[in-house]
């Protein structure tokens, strides 16, 4: 038996963002190059 | 709103669902890729060997070199599934993109954009409507098309769908039409943009209001321009903010017709469209007006978003399939096109003449 918690692809995209934001915040990468 | 917990009574399977997504993430990265060593291989040549070459930005290669994937070999079934993860990193790449707005300017520019898109809304409806009654078109398509062009694309006509109780075929039509017309104008907005000389804030508020679907008004804006980009973004973000009202006016529109029992919650139902990436954007947006991040910070936010547009734009080439488009027929397509043109050009004097007045 599975515990899914059902998101939409926009909250994910929200979720995502700000952990990745969380991340470049935090200074644990360093930069993100282009 | 809280979202449904869904307790699953399904065996486990071997391997996890996202690991079946990551060929075609891997597929979206390689081609996006590509584009970006194409374009800096040219541009290296050309100064390496004192040549003017035109700069071709990533954003083309990458559809390009997609688009020669899906219209020749095609995509492998196995890379399906990730390439249609597309969409999320449209939206990821959005809300990425709220860093390099001040809230007070997405208020500003969010609420004259609002203008633009009001006057937008009304004449697409009305385009569409009347120009898929004089062609014949079943009303429910007819509806569809005017969604479609009015709103977002895809994601309009997929929303509306359900509510008014179209059929696929209809869906399928409707978003064949939007698809083939936001390919064309990913070639053609930025060669009128360019031969009008238009300024990057005209051209993306055009792009973000004229172009249908997201991720190809996100591209139209981003080949004329980094500046352009953003303000395709935020035209094209308002634009999907409203898509609940226009979504809920034709499900009352199609519930009465039928004379079933309309929408009975209505604020319930203008959350469920609501896009909800946009919260996100403006999420961001605020922190970085109250300083939460250092400037080396907002560009490793800004390169963050260019990363997730480079996955996008590979993937807008290798969802584009030609042949299947044309074998949609031709009467949506031609009711499409002639209504799309109407609005570009509506929307393009509109703005044209925004900007002679006010200077945008």
């Amino acid at each position: 038996m599975r515990l899914t918690l059902k998101l939409s692809l926009d909250w994910w995209s929200v979720i995502a963002a700000l952990g990745a934001a969380a991340i470049v915040k935090s200074g644990i990468l360093p930069h993100v190059p282009w | 709103m809280s979202q449904p917990i869904v307790i699953s009574t399904k065996p486990t399977p071997a391997l996890p669902a996202w690991i079946g997504l990551l060929p075609g993430i891997a597929l979206l990265a390689a081609i996006g890729y590509l584009g970006k060593l194409t374009e800096q291989t040219i541009a290296a040549y050309g100064k390496a060997h004192h040549l003017a070459l035109p700069n071709i930005e990533y954003v083309l290669w990458a559809i390009l070199f997609g688009l020669v994937v899906s219209n020749t070999v095609g995509v492998p079934r196995a890379c399906r599934a990730g390439v249609a993860t597309y969409e999320f990193w449209l939206k990821l790449g959005i809300v990425f993109l709220g860093s390099h707005f001040l809230l007070g300017d997405v208020l500003k520019l969010g609420g004259l954009s609002l203008i633009f898109v009001a006057i937008e809304l009304a004449v697409s409806i009305a385009l569409m409507t009347a120009l898929g009654t004089w062609l014949g078109l079943t009303p429910k398509l007819t509806s569809l098309l005017a969604i479609g062009s009015s709103i977002c694309g895809v994601s309009a006509i997929i929303a509306a769908k359900g509510a008014i109780e179209a059929d696929d075929e209809e869906a399928s039509y409707a978003i064949g039409a939007i698809l083939l017309l936001g390919a064309f104008s990913l070639f053609a907005f930025p060669a009128i943009g360019h031969a009008l000389g238009m300024s990057d804030h005209a051209f993306g508020l055009w792009a973000g209001l004229a172009v249908d679907n997201t991720a190809e008004a996100t591209a139209a804006g981003a080949l004329y321009s980094d500046t352009a980009a953003k303000f395709a973004v935020l035209a094209k973000t308002t634009r999907n903010a409203m898509i609940g009202f226009v979504v809920l006016g034709y499900a009352i529109y199609w519930a009465r017709k039928a004379k079933q029992q309309g929408v009975a919650n209505k604020a319930a139902f203008l959350w469920q469209k609501f896009p909800k990436f946009v919260l996100g954007f403006l999420l961001i947006s605020i922190l970085s007006t109250v300083n939460v991040f250092s400037k080396a910070q907002l560009t490793d936010l800004a390169n963050l978003s260019r990363w997730a547009f480079l996955l996008t734009f590979a993937g807008v080439g290798l969802q584009t399939n030609f042949g299947e488009l044309r074998r949609q027929g031709l009467r949506p397509l031609a009711v499409g096109a002639v209504g799309e043109f109407a609005i570009a050009g509506i929307t393009l004097a509109l703005l044209l003449g925004a900007n002679r007045a006010f200077g945008l």
